[in-house]
């Protein structure tokens, strides 16, 4: 009963993790309808910032992750628009090529500057845990899913409460009717994108408190965010929560009790059946398919 | 009545002349490739394999995302499935490579009729998530069957000792099988492009409602296209898997497989004959030329040209070309005004 304790305590803190690398790529799926393949580098590239400011000026990665937040916003902001914004009505391939280009360019330019190696975040209180009854939780870890929480609700509220954040929702119901009323739809486009962008690079800064990375890792966590945005509902950020929050459990579940890798399988046959029987997520409702597009 | 049916006659007339001459084209084209295979060195015959090999997968993606329209973003997955089907059965039930390489054809399409049913429901970014979806799980079923699939460490295909029912083919062996198969991959796509199943792929592609409302069975055309396409990817990862010998679950059902067939076929332009046939020919060309000259940056350059030629001409090389013919307009800004914001 203990294992089966524990395991679950870290599948649900690797959940809050999966749901914060999720939640911008769901963003953007359903605002503006790319998918964006880029999604894992952009993720990795917000670890290796956090990992030189940590070197260059020690700043502790709880810092560094807003100064990988910052460059990242820069980064995706410039990318949807003056990239993506150019085919933005083409069709399907057309996006999904243009964001696999522009993952590629990404990862090899993190080869070529950072080098293929495995790399970590190192912090005095990294191997720091205290116990709850007989379940040990790793403090570096309840410190990030805490944060993946609160970010996740900060969004939410951002979308909600705020003019900008209306005006994203607005373009994301109606493309054409938002335009009539005056909303730059290239400017919130590329909001909405560096936004998605930014959540990548702290999610990042946290995955490298806990584990190592390298840039072959970035295909890795593109896959976990399609798995976790289509379980929890495009465009549906309480959605990815709980969509990485099932995933996070189910893996480290699987990880315990099945042999091998059979894992990732499980996460695939999962992310198909609900495409093909809960299109629209299993706790989203049918939200964007009345959008129009202008 | 006369005027007509000599206009119908001259159309004909035009047809026939048409196929006669494309005939000769294909028959020079032939003939070069075979003259070609005696004067290349073992490396350079292996790089024209490879684009052979990319040839046929371009026109297989063509059936299913340049007719269709629906855009398989894991066709590499019947790649990866004939390839491995012909591992296991030359390597466990001792078959001779050409009895192994039709059935892992058919082993493929029987996948992707079975697939397609569920799959091919789904619209647009779906229908992609769901086919990369299908494609990445399979490599972890490889991976986690060790003892039908080698797992992780990999499956080797018997070429010589007493189990070994085909010898090796060699580097020419290898150039004649794979432009036999680019010869076949074309012509099925010179025929479906033709024909009345065709035709209604392409009504498909443009709006599935009404293509239903005119009589076609959409369902069936759509499983038939797909399944077809798994054939030729299954019978060419067969015959990679026979050249490659040793082959990892990394390897054959890498992801880059199926950018590359995409890629072509967008470059190239998506929904003709030519058009992926050229993409394949050109992209990997220019890609071989980068790994050899530019070896550290040639991601980079790849990466480069995959960005421009999306923005640039998204319609593909030969509808470019087309489209400017008859509207006398080149100009790369009206592409860019087509999709942007």
């Amino acid at each position: 009963m203990d294992t089966f304790l524990q395991v679950t305590a870290y599948g649900l803190l690797q959940g809050g993790l999966l749901a914060l690398v999720a939640v911008g790529f769901s963003l953007v799926w359903g605002i503006m309808n790319i998918v964006n393949l880029s999604h894992g580098a952009f993720v990795i590239l917000g670890a290796y910032i956090a990992w030189e400011v940590q070197g260059w000026f020690g700043l502790d990665p709880f810092l560094g992750m807003f100064v990988s937040a910052i460059v990242l916003f820069c980064v995706g902001y410039v990318i949807q628009r003056y990239l993506i914004n150019l085919i933005v009505n083409g069709p399907v391939f057309i996006t999904l090529l243009l964001t696999f280009g522009i993952n590629m360019a990404l990862i090899q330019g993190m080869n070529l500057v950072f080098t293929a190696d495995f790399r970590s975040i190192q912090t005095s209180y990294g191997s720091n845990s205290f116990e709850i009854g007989n379940i040990r939780i790793p403090l570096v870890r309840l410190l990030a899913f805490l944060l993946a929480i609160v970010i996740t609700f900060a969004l939410v509220a951002f979308v909600k409460r705020t003019r900008t954040g209306i005006s994203i929702m607005a373009t994301g119901m109606d493309r054409g009717a938002a335009r009539l009323m005056g909303i730059r739809a290239r400017h919130v486009y590329a909001l909405t994108f560096a936004i998605s962008a930014a959540l990548a690079g702290m999610a990042g800064t946290m995955i490298a408190t806990i584990e190592t990375f390298d840039p072959s890792k970035a295909g890795k966590f593109t896959l976990m965010a399609f798995v976790v945005a289509v379980l929890g509902g495009l465009g549906n950020m309480y959605g990815a929560l709980v969509g990485g929050l099932l995933i996070g459990l189910v893996e480290a579940w699987a990880g315990q009790y099945l042999s091998g890798t059979w894992v990732n399988g499980i996460a695939f046959l999962v992310l198909i059946l609900v495409l093909i029987f809960r299109p629209n997520g299993l706790v989203g409702k049918a939200f964007y398919a009345a959008r129009v597009e202008i | 009545m006369t005027t007509m049916n000599k206009g119908i006659q001259g159309l004909k007339g035009k047809g026939s002349q048409r196929t006669m001459l494309e005939g000769a084209l294909v028959l020079i084209v032939i003939a070069l490739a075979l003259v070609i295979r005696t004067k290349l060195p073992g490396g350079e015959l292996r790089a024209v394999s490879t684009i052979f090999m990319f040839i046929a997968l371009s026109q297989a993606w063509n059936i299913i995302g340049g007719f269709t329209g629906y855009a398989s973003f894991g066709q590499v997955v019947f790649f990866g499935m004939g390839g491995y089907f012909t591992a296991v059965v030359m390597l466990k039930f001792h078959f001779s490579f050409w009895l192994a390489l039709p059935l892992a054809g058919v082993f493929a399409a029987v996948f992707a009729a079975l697939i397609g049913q569920p799959l091919l429901k789904l619209k647009g970014h779906y229908f992609a998530i769901a086919t990369l979806g299908v494609a990445e799980g399979m490599r972890e079923v490889v991976i986690n069957l060790p003892d039908l699939t080698g797992g992780g460490a990999g499956i080797s295909v018997p070429i010589a000792g007493t189990f070994a029912k085909t010898q090796y083919l060699g580097d020419a062996g290898f150039y004649l099988l794979f432009l036999g198969l680019a010869l076949f991959a074309v012509g099925i796509g010179t025929l479906v492009s033709r024909n009345k199943f065709g035709y209604g792929l392409r009504a498909i592609h443009q709006n599935e409602d009404a293509a239903a409302a005119v009589g076609i069975n959409t369902v069936r055309s759509k499983v038939m296209a797909y399944s077809l396409s798994a054939f030729i990817t299954g019978v060419v990862g067969a015959s990679y898997v026979f050249q490659q010998v040793t082959i990892f679950p990394e390897r054959l059902f890498d992801v880059e497989i199926t950018v590359l067939m995409i890629m072509m076929v967008v470059i190239g332009g998506s929904g003709t004959v030519v058009g992926p046939l050229l993409g394949a020919i050109g992209l990997q060309f220019i890609s071989e030329y980068l790994r050899e000259h530019f070896t550290n940056v040639h991601t980079f350059i790849l990466a480069a040209i995959i960005i421009l030629a999306v923005i640039l001409i998204p319609q593909g090389a030969v509808n470019y070309f087309r489209e400017g013919r008859r509207t006398k307009d080149y100009s790369l800004l009206a592409n860019i005004r087509r999709y942007r914001l």
